[in-house]
């Protein structure tokens, strides 16, 4: 590639994805916490490294402005390996929100290959799983509010609304003790390894249905089982393909290195 | 971060690599002021990932360099003892159930899922120990990002575990010529006709 128009593009990437928003970025100390489900056997505690996540999900315009500089993700350019056929199918245009897609709403029809692809150009990667519940695992003013009821009351009070209404905008709910907000009560997101969560409900019930399609500890047993909102999270996200897109389902990028 | 800016340029490879989000594959510099771009590849192709390849014992490739032929295509570990050691052997079976000049135009790719510790020199020595002659055999090393992607478009589901095994499906996959998905099979403890036949089927 020449060296002009790459140089261009490169800063206007940064201006995209690099010190403007680095405010919009909540750091986030490392830690331990014992995830939902158990990382293996005899082992319940999982080590977080320090890191940084968007305060909130990406939303229709910040992806719009990606979009813009990467032709390739417009809608109807990308192919079908990397998003299906539902890909921004909210969106008026390949370049254009409409009115269908509000710029502050979170951006959703989007595939894992998108969301990847959208926090590389950023500087950033998805957050892993347990980054994501380790965060989520906070309210206000505690870093685990998770075995005080009224906080998961709160959250399941929001897979009780009616699916099909308007997405709230981002940014709307209470700001956690990292200062990040809209874990809950807004979308579904995506995580770097949705693929490997592999929680099924015959772990509840069943010997091993899986001993011959996992190789190694097969399915996971659930550590907290009335975690239902984490859990009801794993199973959506266990059951997704990464070029699916739904309408509920977005995400919101990482910074630092890989765990 | 680079964009792929002028259109008419090797377009599948430049789209490939945009779309990765990743790091782009070498050639993509190598080809650049070189001959005639490729047909497009199909909006399913695995060729469009931009992923990169260690082969068992050292040498770089790029995936959509095996662009042209067929190609089997499974992840696993070196160091799994439970139902690897079946999928190698489930990958042998099917190279076993085709004629030997079928076979010298087949691919059987074997990705390492354990990006760390499955180095090209100890792909060599699981290549050696389980005599899986390279080729017709690929035993490959990939970056851990590679891995992800690879696995994601192959609909693999592995996570490792604290000790350092993994837990994976086991899911053979056959690539058409351009890297299409066209036929998978889990059946590990027996022979697949079916699977074999459909990997014949690509050679005509």
């Amino acid at each position: 590639m020449r060296a002009g128009p790459s140089l261009a593009l490169c800063a206007l990437l940064a201006v995209h994805g690099g010190a403007a928003a680095a405010a919009e970025r909540a750091p986030v100390p490392g830690g331990e916490f014992t995830p939902v489900v158990a990382p293996g056997k005899d082992v319940k505690r999982v080590a977080v490294a320090a890191f940084a996540l968007d305060r909130r999900p990406v939303t229709n315009a910040e992806f719009l402005a990606f979009v813009r500089e990467r032709p390739a993700w417009r809608k109807g350019a990308a192919p079908a390996l990397l998003a299906d056929g539902q890909y921004l199918r909210h969106w008026a245009g390949p370049a254009e929100l409409g009115a269908g897609a509000g710029p502050e709403q979170p951006v959703t029809h989007v595939s894992w290959f998108a969301a990847r692809a959208y926090c590389a150009a950023a500087g950033g990667r998805l957050p892993t799983w347990y980054e994501w519940e380790y965060v989520a695992a906070a309210d206000e003013t505690r870093a685990d509010a998770r075995q005080d009821p009224a906080f998961r009351e709160r959250i399941l009070a929001w897979y009780a609304l009616p699916s099909g209404r308007p997405l709230p905008p981002v940014g709307k709910t209470p700001a956690n003790v990292y200062g990040v907000q809209d874990l809950h009560g807004v979308i579904w997101e995506w995580v770097e390894d949705f693929g490997g969560l592999m929680v099924s409900g015959d772990s509840r019930t069943q010997g091993d249905p899986d001993k011959l399609q996992f190789c190694g500890a097969g399915a996971l047993s659930a550590e907290i089982r009335d975690d239902y909102p984490i859990l009801m999270r794993i199973a959506l996200l266990s059951s997704l393909e990464a070029n699916f897109t739904t309408a509920n389902l977005g995400f919101r990028c990482a910074y630092g290195a890989p765990p | 971060m680079r964009i792929a800016m002028r259109p008419a340029l090797a377009l599948g490879v430049a789209l490939a690599a945009a779309l990765a989000g990743a790091a782009e594959p070498a050639h993509v510099h190598e080809h650049e002021h070189a001959t005639p771009a490729p047909a497009p590849l199909p909006g399913g192709s695995l060729y469009q990932l931009g992923v990169a390849l260690d082969a068992a014992g050292g040498s770089s490739l790029a995936l959509d360099s095996l662009r042209g032929g067929p190609v089997v295509v499974t992840m696993f570990y070196s160091s799994c003892t439970t139902v690897c050691p079946m999928l190698t052997l489930a990958m042998q079976h099917i190279a076993a159930g085709l004629e030997p000049a079928e076979r010298e135009r087949v691919r059987f790719l074997m990705v390492s899922l354990d990006a760390a510790r499955d180095t090209p020199a100890r792909l060599a020595e699981f290549a050696a120990e389980h005599h899986l002659p390279q080729p017709p055999f690929l035993v490959a090393h990939a970056a851990a990002a590679d891995v992800r992607t690879l696995a994601a478009a192959l609909g693999i589901r592995y996570r490792q575990l604290p000790d350092g095994s993994f837990s994976h499906s086991s899911l053979i996959t056959l690539l058409d010529r351009d890297g299409v998905a066209t036929a998978r099979t889990q059946v590990l403890a027996a022979e697949d006709p079916g699977f074999v036949a459909s990997v014949r089927a690509q050679l005509r």
